[in-house]
């Protein structure tokens, strides 16, 4: 029998992890990975977490993190999730563009792509590796939010209840967070030559794109309504929330990952392998 | 019953406003290896990326097997060897032809058999384990042509198969395809003629992006008249032009390069042709170091005259 679509999907999104997760190159990023991120547990997000837990009296009165602007650190009631929040954010949608930046473009250059097409469909291959990439970035983002309980349960093992609630929270958002900006990679990926164009069009694109969008909208209000288009659009609102409010944006990365997917998914169909 | 397989009608493809392919119409049978032939530029690779479904016309029909490139139905009846494609440098020959068999359909274990069959077609079971990048020239094109008979597939397109192998591994890839030329139809794209010649009962011949109205077919054995080829060894032109004239049946004879001679004569009259040929030659105290029935391909197809 032959097998259809989603068949086809989870071949080649199987087929995506086997490169991250068994190849020499796939293993020596996720150990660079894993080395930069111990880095950012045990100092940055530690060193912050007991700040917060320090000098909470203290910033009763003075809050440093007001300041700052991160004052909704605060609001979570575990801080080390709180800092994480924040890092991650940041972190995982910068990590996107790298880690999804090379969906298809290199296979195609290669001719690696014809062997797989002419034994699937183009859908089966964008989408595949769409979500390849995605089920990579969530199990980073799982093994990150893990590890940031395993901090919070060595320094008070009773918040396990209220920490995995936290823990399930942020990694939802978060791989909602990156799905626009993996959508928009691989729309990319299905036009450019490689990796590396891929990225410096997104960085350009999403530049651009703002910057006309803002400027746009300082003159006439309504078209503010395009920034919607932007992928991270709504990371800086995301920030201020916390706990269960943060997803009450999740509308925002879900419409902007479908249009972006429509879109790719249209360039493959056209583009030359 | 003769079946077509492929059908295209009025294909054409534009390249950066240069077109590859112009108004290109032909049907196809299943059957006997099929040669697709042409200069540098006419159109062959164009035509099978287009085939394979890795490049969309411009506008015309294509359909293989009633069904357009790319269609569900074609996966595992169709398969490519593209020109210049090559692996994944990051996985062994055996983990990409096994996932390359479950993309057809096979079980996890049905796809390890068949890659290592496909493999062993190819005489490289040896590097089952082994990465594309430690791979030869040679080698690399055969795991190529090894991931084209993945499932065996009802038709195979193989564009410039033997470029760039030495005589070695041309003589394996001629055998390979001559041994599943039985069970699949090849198309073959090629510079390489003889090679065609050994292989190909039929021949398309592209020219400018344009395929020329006739398929050239290399069975004589239906025409008027006949051809045979002798390669000699140094021997007077003229008279041996004019003794081979005077044997009963022939028509004509040319001298189209050096110490090579191509007798046109009428069945009818001689059948036996080479018989005659080759006591003239005896009588004579001639050498001669081949001959052949019938035209070399590139006698056909760019010296019809």
């Amino acid at each position: 029998m032959k097998p259809g679509f989603f068949n086809h999907l989870l071949l080649i999104s199987h087929f995506e992890l086997k490169r991250s997760f068994t190849t020499r190159k796939g293993l020596l990023s996720l150990v660079t990975f894993a080395v930069v991120w111990c880095v950012i547990l045990v100092y940055p997000l530690r060193l912050v977490a007991e700040l917060l837990l320090q000098e909470k009296d203290l910033m009763r009165y003075f809050n440093f993190f007001d300041f700052i602007g991160l004052g909704s650190i605060q609001q979570w009631h575990i801080p080390e999730f709180g800092v994480f929040w924040h890092f991650a954010l940041l972190i995982f949608t910068m990590l996107s563009i790298t880690v999804a930046a090379d969906q298809t473009c290199s296979d195609r250059e290669r001719g690696t792509l014809r062997f797989i097409v002419v034994r699937s469909s183009r859908d089966s291959v964008f989408f595949g590796r769409f979500a390849g990439v995605m089920v990579i970035q969530a199990l980073l983002i799982s093994a990150t939010a893990l590890s940031t309980l395993a901090l919070v349960l060595y320094r008070d093992a009773t918040l396990f209840a209220s920490a995995l609630t936290d823990l399930f929270v942020i990694t939802v958002n978060l791989i909602l967070a990156v799905l626009p900006f993996t959508a928009m990679m691989a729309a990319l990926s299905a036009k450019v030559k490689s990796a590396r164009q891929a990225t410096v069009w997104a960085i350009l694109i999403w530049t651009f794109l703002t910057g006309i969008i803002s400027g746009f909208a300082y003159y006439l209000p309504v078209l503010s309504f395009f920034k919607f288009l932007v992928p991270g659009y709504q990371l800086s609102d995301l920030a201020q929330l916390s706990g269960w409010q943060t997803l009450q944006l999740a509308h925002v990365p879900l419409l902007q990952s479908f249009i972006l997917l429509a879109l790719g998914r249209w360039i493959m169909a056209r583009q030359a392998l | 019953m003769r079946s077509s397989i492929i059908q295209c009608q009025r294909l054409n493809h534009v390249y950066s406003g240069k077109a590859a392919l112009s108004n290109v119409n032909f049907e196809l049978d299943a059957g006997e290896p099929i040669g697709l032939v042409g200069p540098n530029g006419a159109g062959k690779t164009t035509l099978l990326s287009i085939l394979s479904g890795f490049l969309r016309p411009t506008s015309g029909t294509v359909r293989l097997f009633g069904h357009p490139p790319g269609a569900a139905q074609l996966i595992g009846k169709i398969s490519a060897l593209p020109q210049d494609a090559r692996l994944d440098p990051g996985f062994t020959l055996i983990e990409q032809l096994v996932f390359y068999a479950r993309l057809q359909g096979l079980t996890k274990q049905q796809a390890i058999l068949e890659a290592n069959r496909v493999l062993q077609e190819v005489s490289l079971k040896e590097a089952v384990h082994e990465k594309p990048l430690v791979l030869s020239h040679g080698m690399a094109k055969r795991v190529a042509i090894a991931q084209a008979l993945i499932g065996k597939p009802a038709l195979i397109l193989l564009d410039e198969p033997t470029a760039g192998l030495d005589p070695v591994n041309v003589r394996t890839v001629r055998a390979i395809i001559a041994e599943q030329s039985s069970e699949a139809t090849f198309i073959i794209s090629s510079h390489n003629l003889a090679e065609l010649d050994r292989l190909c009962r039929q021949i398309l011949l592209l020219e400018n992006g344009m395929m020329q109205t006739e398929k050239i077919s290399i069975n004589e054995q239906q025409a008027a008249t006949r051809f045979i080829t002798l390669q000699m060894g140094p021997s007077p032109v003229q008279e041996v032009i004019t003794k081979f004239k005077g044997i009963e049946g022939v028509l004509q004879v040319t001298n189209p390069q050096k110490n090579e001679f191509i007798v046109e004569y009428d069945p009818c009259l001689q059948p036996h042709m080479d018989q005659q040929l080759m006591r003239c030659i005896n009588t004579h105290h001639w050498q001669y170091r081949q001959l052949s029935h019938g035209k070399t391909l590139e006698e056909k197809l760019f010296f019809k005259d």
